[in-house]
């Protein structure tokens, strides 16, 4: 199990880099879909069997399907991409750096967290997230379905062909 | 659950069903039968603004997580006004061919962000609150980018949306630490058992960073000029106004009632960050040839004397927060529908210098701009004048005298780049003023609106009053 | 499948606490690294990732469902924001003919 853990979480981090540093955006992609199927293997180590189906079909079955799309669509793969000028890059990788050492530093007595409940580790299943969601969190649940409709509205206004311009 | 209890949520309830009766309309109406749509969101937003006034019962509802209090109530009944300003405000620039044929998107998106909004300033936690405010920004990214075939449209809604899903990623990290430590996403249940831990303080930087970029404060401020630039008129008004009030709404009943118990810390950050974000905003409004650039940047500096009262703290400092935005609302929605009106009769003329002369030319919207440029600035016959004198003395209640002395020194140099429009429009000599012309019906009720506003609203304290007998229940 | 064992019975809370720094960092990182505008939402996605994760990590250690309901919602409201972003930047490919951010720094003070 711990062994597990550590292979996906280097799995997860080298291709989050992979995301960041390689140079032609299908690349990118492949290694984000890559990084989410670690991710959603720790979401099975965590037992959260609901999440982790549900990471799967939304995020690398119709998210990154909607971005290979776009760049497929609008020829995007062009690996020779100017970058930003060497100091804005090292100034980045610094920040990020700063960024990184920080919450460490404040993150690290994390593990004097008391739990709050007796452990249950039967909350992650379908079971139990559905009749919470359904009795607890049914008013969000509503809510995301405006949250939609209008998503829906304004991507279909913005790509919309005008009838009268050419 | 029982049948009443629906009557708690009847803004957002409201609004729904608007949404859904100008989508059904928008689908099952011909091309001729569409000129009905604007009308008629409008009368529909009207009856919605007006029944929000009526008497309504308080409670919580599904177990804490919406909360309706009267000063919710109040809140949300002040940003449905600013809507329907907004709606009959952009009337007449719908009525142009470009936009004809998305009439009811535009009023769609507006509604379903007001929804958004409703439901963030009614939140009881943090998930609701989460949701609401996605739902307040993502369609308004898409209007942003409404001007299809503009690249600086295209650029103000690229903009937003990246700005936008980055503050909410930082936001997250800070709910999520929150709800790591604490153990739960309830409000009541936070403000108990936050404390100093070095985690928990980290999570509220988070938080606040993520909240600066709604609202715009400096060193947050970036993006504001330049999406406030390339959008429609109509849509900066609205989100200069009603999106930027309901976040500072919800940010400060957050403050006040979540962080109670770290209030020393976050009053320390509030007096650095409204001291740089009054300063800087003014420093560079002065700079600005734009007018839409110009007010962003007085926006920004607006935010910094919003947190003013926020910092105060008080029940009085709530009721001036909230006055506050009442004043702002009219005030900069009056400025913004003079620009939208000369913007829209003179073809896209934006600058101060275009302005030389309007005077002679356009009386009653010279003087309409006058008048709300005023009373942004805070001069006395106008509200922005009491609006900024309550602010102030809920900040001097509580003793901040430096914070009091720089919020006064930037006042006055407010005041010199409000009239840069104002000296334009009345001593400035043009060889080509913009020519006379004749403003169309939905503009004059909003601008006739906006001026009613500015004038009863200063003079009717009761109006104050009223609102300061809400602030004892947040 | 009840019976699976989970992880956070071996391996303590501050790993899952430090590999989402690490996820969320290099998030940041690409956002201000990158130059083109579809690396930047994809990169804002991974920064939105490791908070989901976080979150779950934290609701099994409390026993508490409500962090993965939030998750939920945080992958909802991701599916809606990157659909509209897309539409956003397919207009933007169309009129400028670029999706670099920095032909669109035009940031004066």
């Amino acid at each position: 199990m711990t062994f597990l853990f550590y292979l996906l979480a280097a799995v997860a981090i080298l291709s989050a880099l992979m995301v960041v540093f390689s140079r032609s955006p299908i690349n990118s992609v492949i290694f984000l879909i890559i990084c989410f199927l670690s991710i959603a293997g720790h979401y099975i180590l965590l037992n959260a069997q609901f999440l982790a189906v549900v990471h799967i079909i939304v995020y690398t079955g119709a998210i990154m399907v909607l971005f290979l799309f776009v760049i497929m669509l609008l020829n995007l793969n062009t690996s020779n991409e100017p970058h930003k000028s060497q100091l804005t890059r090292i100034t980045a990788v610094i920040t990020g750096g700063l960024l990184l050492l920080v919450l460490i530093a404040a993150t690290k007595d994390a593990v004097l967290i008391q739990a709050k409940n007796p452990a249950d580790y039967n909350i992650g299943l379908v079971k139990q997230i559905g009749q919470t969601l359904f009795k607890q969190f049914l008013l969000p649940f509503e809510i995301s379905s405006v949250l939609f409709i209008s998503a829906m509205v304004g991507a279909v206004m913005l790509g919309k062909k005008d009838s009268k311009k050419n | 659950m029982r049948l009443e209890d629906f009557l708690l949520m009847r803004h957002e309830l409201l609004l729904t069903l608007i949404a859904i009766i100008i989508l059904i309309a928008e689908i099952f109406t011909d091309d001729f039968k569409k000129q009905g749509i604007r009308p008629l969101s409008i009368i529909l937003m009207a009856i919605v603004t007006i029944v929000g006034f009526l008497p309504a019962p308080t409670g919580t509802l599904f177990g804490g997580m919406y909360q309706a209090t009267d000063m919710r109530l109040m809140m949300k009944n002040i940003l449905n006004i600013g809507a329907l300003i907004v709606f009959i405000q952009s009337a007449s620039w719908l009525k142009s061919d470009d936009n004809q044929n998305k009439v009811s998107e535009f009023f769609l998106l507006l509604i379903s962000t007001l929804i958004g909004m409703n439901f963030m300033i009614s939140s009881g936690d943090f998930l609701m609150f989460y949701l609401g405010l996605e739902l307040a920004t993502i369609p308004i990214a898409a209007l942003a980018a409404y001007d299809r075939y503009s690249n600086k449209s295209s650029e103000a809604g690229i903009k937003l949306i990246l700005i936008s899903a980055l503050s909410s990623g930082i936001l997250l990290y800070g709910i999520s630490m929150i709800y790591g430590t604490v153990g739960s996403v309830y409000f009541d249940k936070v403000s108990v058992a936050y404390g100093a831990t070095p985690l928990q303080i980290m999570s509220f930087i988070f938080f606040f960073t993520g909240m600066a970029f709604k609202i715009s404060i400096v060193p947050f401020h970036l993006w504001t000029a330049d999406v406030y630039e390339g959008a429609p008129v109509n849509v900066t008004s609205y989100l200069s106004v009603v999106s930027k009030g309901a976040a500072v709404f919800i940010f400060s009943i957050m403050l006040v009632t979540v962080f109670q118990n770290i209030a020393a810390m976050w009053k320390d950050v509030m007096w650095i960050t409204a001291a740089i974000t009054m300063t800087l905003g003014n420093l560079f409004a002065m700079r600005q040839n734009n007018l839409k650039r110009f007010l962003a940047f007085s926006s920004i500096s607006q935010a910094g004397f919003i947190m003013l009262g926020i910092i105060g703290g008080s029940e009085l400092g709530m009721a001036a927060v909230v006055y506050y935005i009442l004043v702002y609302i009219f005030s900069n929605l009056g400025a913004f529908g003079v620009i939208a009106a000369i913007s829209n009769a003179s073809g896209g003329k934006e600058n101060m210098s275009d302005y030389d002369g309007l005077y002679k030319t356009n009386p009653a919207l010279s003087l309409t701009l006058t008048l709300a440029l005023f009373s942004l600035a805070g001069i006395p016959p106008v509200a922005g004048f009491f609006g900024k004198f309550f602010l102030f003395t809920a900040v001097a209640e509580k003793g901040y005298w430096w914070l009091l002395t720089i919020a006064v020194l930037n006042t006055i140099i407010s005041l010199y780049y409000y009239l840069l429009p104002v000296k334009a429009m009345f001593i400035n000599k043009a060889e080509t003023s913009i020519a006379y012309f004749k403003s169309d019906g939905w503009t004059k009720v909003g601008l006739i609106i906006c001026v009613a506003g500015m004038v009863i609203v200063g003079f009717a304290s009761v109006i104050f009053e009223y609102i300061r007998t809400l602030s004892f229940g947040l | 499948m009840k019976d699976m064992s989970v992880a956070l019975k071996f391996i303590p809370l501050d790993h899952y606490v430090l590999l989402c720094i690490i996820l969320f960092s290099i998030g940041v990182l690409g956002v201000l690294y990158r130059r083109n505008t579809i690396i930047i939402i994809m990169c804002i996605e991974l920064m939105l990732n490791s908070v989901n994760l976080l979150l779950t990590a934290f609701s099994v250690y409390h026993s508490d469902p409500t962090g993965q309901i939030f998750v939920f919602f945080i992958m909802v409201v991701a599916a809606a924001e990157v659909a509209v972003g897309l539409a956003i930047l397919v207009m933007m490919k169309r009129n400028i003919d670029s999706v670099d951010i920095n032909l669109l720094s035009r940031l004066k003070w």
